[in-house]
């Protein structure tokens, strides 16, 4: 029983984690989709100048945000930097856009960053702390930023290679629904121009030379399901999810880009699914109906479909898109409306703080609280003492702390500084009672102990009990 | 290191008439070493009366100090043992005087982390309180 839910907690916990890492960045994608759909040659206004941001948006902008949100949601401001560092050495070495890429090495990176700061944090004599912060996150993203791009790069070459392989062995047997498996995560891992180039357009300009239409240009590019995910999303979705969906139809399915569907299937995997079945019923739609477009749609908008579509199959193929959004919504509305993972406007808020919310109720938090804050504690990563001076009693109640909390196998951060110079980063101000309204003025909005007595006092006692108790719950 | 700091820094006394008197009697060693201007005294006076008597670190025990920018030449850090309590505001009563002159923010870190082993003691404390020569008073930082 416990174990049940123990794996539904942390499927929940990974469906949010996705969702915090792409829904952050819609404000790009949709920026990057309306500038591809505005600009490129086969745009509403070609424009040779503006269509070069197409490309390194894509490549780089995208995955680095992408990267850096996951390493955020990790470890703070520190494992976003170390995310993207590592993320931009696999999107070098990969040369193509790394989006799911950047979806592990982001989180990987701000991961292995945090357990070396776990692990060297004992041994960092006071005062260094900010030097050697420095060189670690220097030296260990520039080793994962180096081995991301040596490792990265041939796989995708490899994961490339077997995919013609088999999408050319599949066509040669004639069960052309099925590449439908493999076009929708090739899709979503960016590789859809590359198989639509460099396998199906082939094909289908020798085909349309034999019979002036094809089939193979609408097996990856049918807008379609895209459509279908997405209206799915605009009516059961959830919080950003569900607003922003509306939007991305119309860049998706008008405008062609169908990199804006990506983000969605990749916060939700599980629709995946429905997006293969619904390519899959597409496809044999058009088939059954003998339809083709006369050449490569690209972008792959509706307008391009009908603008390529021969006399006399306008109809085939606009049913073939209508199945294949019929489909793909049908499946996806079921996902969708039955996922009860916590939805993203929470995530926002960081799971943090829903996870401490939960736990709230039974904490006895009031009598480390200040006058002036409310309740509500999101877990404490950075302890500050601040004096005067931030150099003697501050720096003896830093270290008393410390001890504190070491005799007891935690690990958190704690330091001292001048009340003017407390870091932003910091979660809890600990400063004398007399020093409270500098304190306060200096940093407005920070939870700040007041104590009278750096060494000895209640609330500080209070806050160790509280710092053990969180940590607990962690375990 | 500790006592390598505080070594022939230490003075007792019997008593001293203010608080402000007991900061001046602590900080004279650090003057005469030259590690500290008058200027930096005036300096944690005036740190007192503004702030607040927080450097009382525990009841008994000061540790009167300022920013480094006020007159500090070189960290050093020295006692004064008074017999009988002072009273600092806020009637906080005080035995020993340990007034740090920090160079910067880290150089004194390893005394201080020392210094708190021995205020989290209360045993040595009780000694420290208790003493009344200097070689006792070294014994207890040792």
């Amino acid at each position: 029983m416990k174990g049940k839910k123990n794996f539904r907690a942390r499927m929940q916990a990974f469906g949010g984690f996705l969702t915090a890492m792409v829904i952050p960045n819609m404000g790009a994608f949709i920026a990057w989709g309306f500038i591809t759909a505005l600009f490129i040659d086969t745009g509403w206004l070609p424009n040779k100048a503006f269509a070069e941001l197409v490309s390194p948006m894509s490549t780089y902008l995208l995955p680095l945000l992408i990267a850096y949100t996951g390493g955020r949601v990790i470890y703070g401001d520190r494992g976003g930097v170390a995310g993207a560092i590592g993320a931009i050495g696999l999107i070098i070495g990969a040369d193509i856009p790394m989006f799911l890429g950047a979806m592990i090495m982001g989180p990987l990176s701000a991961w292995i960053m945090k357990k070396f700061d776990a692990l060297i944090d004992k041994k960092i004599p006071a005062g260094f702390e900010m030097i050697i912060n420095n060189f670690s996150l220097g030296i260990i993203g520039m080793l994962l930023c180096l081995l991301s791009y040596s490792f990265i790069g041939p796989v995708i070459v490899q994961v490339n290679g077997a995919l013609t392989t088999v999408i050319e062995r599949i066509v040669n047997a004639g069960a052309l629904p099925l590449v439908a498996l493999l076009n929708e995560p090739a899709k979503v891992l960016f590789l859809n121009n590359v198989i639509d180039q460099g396998v199906y357009y082939p094909l289908g300009m020798q085909q349309a030379l034999d019979c002036g239409k094809s089939i193979y240009f609408m097996v990856a590019s049918n807008p379609g399901a895209g459509l279908g995910l997405l209206l799915a999303y605009s009516l059961f979705g959830k919080g950003e999810a569900k607003k922003t969906a509306p939007g991305a139809i119309i860049i998706h399915f008008f405008g062609g880009i169908h990199e804006m569907y990506f983000p969605y299937v990749l916060m939700k995997p599980i629709t995946i699914i429905g997006m293969i079945l619904g390519s899959g019923a597409g496809i044999v739609t058009f088939s059954l109906l003998d339809v083709g477009l006369v050449a490569g749609p690209s972008p792959g908008s509706i307008f391009s479909y009908l603008a390529l579509t021969p006399k006399g199959n306008i109809l085939g193929v606009l049913l073939g898109v209508a199945v294949a959004a019929a489909v793909s919504f049908a499946v996806n509305a079921l996902f969708i409306k039955n996922s009860k993972e916590t939805d993203d406007s929470q995530f926002t808020q960081s799971q943090e703080k829903s996870k401490n919310m939960k736990s709230e109720g039974k904490d006895i938090l009031s009598q480390v609280t200040d006058t002036t804050e409310s309740v509500s504690a999101p877990k404490i990563k950075l302890i500050i003492f601040a004096c005067d001076a931030g150099l003697g009693s501050s720096a003896m109640g830093a270290n008393a702390f410390k001890k504190k909390l070491r005799a007891v196998n935690i690990e958190v951060p704690v330091d001292h500084y001048a009340i003017e110079k407390v870091p932003t980063e910091a979660d809890v101000i600990v400063t004398h009672q007399s020093l409270y309204e500098r304190a306060r003025e200096a940093n407005p909005g920070k939870r700040i102990v007041t104590i009278q007595n750096f060494l000895k006092d209640q609330n500080l006692e209070a806050l160790f009990n509280e710092i053990v108790e969180s940590q607990e719950k962690e375990q | 290191m500790i006592i390598e700091t505080v070594k022939n820094r230490i003075r007792i006394k019997d008593k001293v008439s203010s608080w402000e008197e007991a900061i001046r009697e602590a900080a004279q060693p650090l003057l005469e070493d030259g590690c500290i201007h008058e200027s930096y005294i005036d300096a944690m006076i005036e740190n007192v009366i503004q702030n607040g008597p927080y450097m009382v670190l525990i009841p008994g025990f000061a540790l009167p100090h300022a920013r480094p920018e006020m007159g500090v030449e070189k960290t050093g850090i020295s006692c004064l043992k008074l017999n009988e309590s002072v009273l600092f505001p806020e009637n906080m009563e005080v035995k020993v005087v340990m007034a740090l002159a920090a160079g910067d923010a880290n150089t004194h870190i390893d005394a201080l982390t020392e210094l708190t082993d021995l205020l989290m003691d209360d045993d040595r404390m009780e000694e420290f309180f208790n003493s009344q020569t200097e070689s006792e008073i070294l014994g207890i930082l040792k």
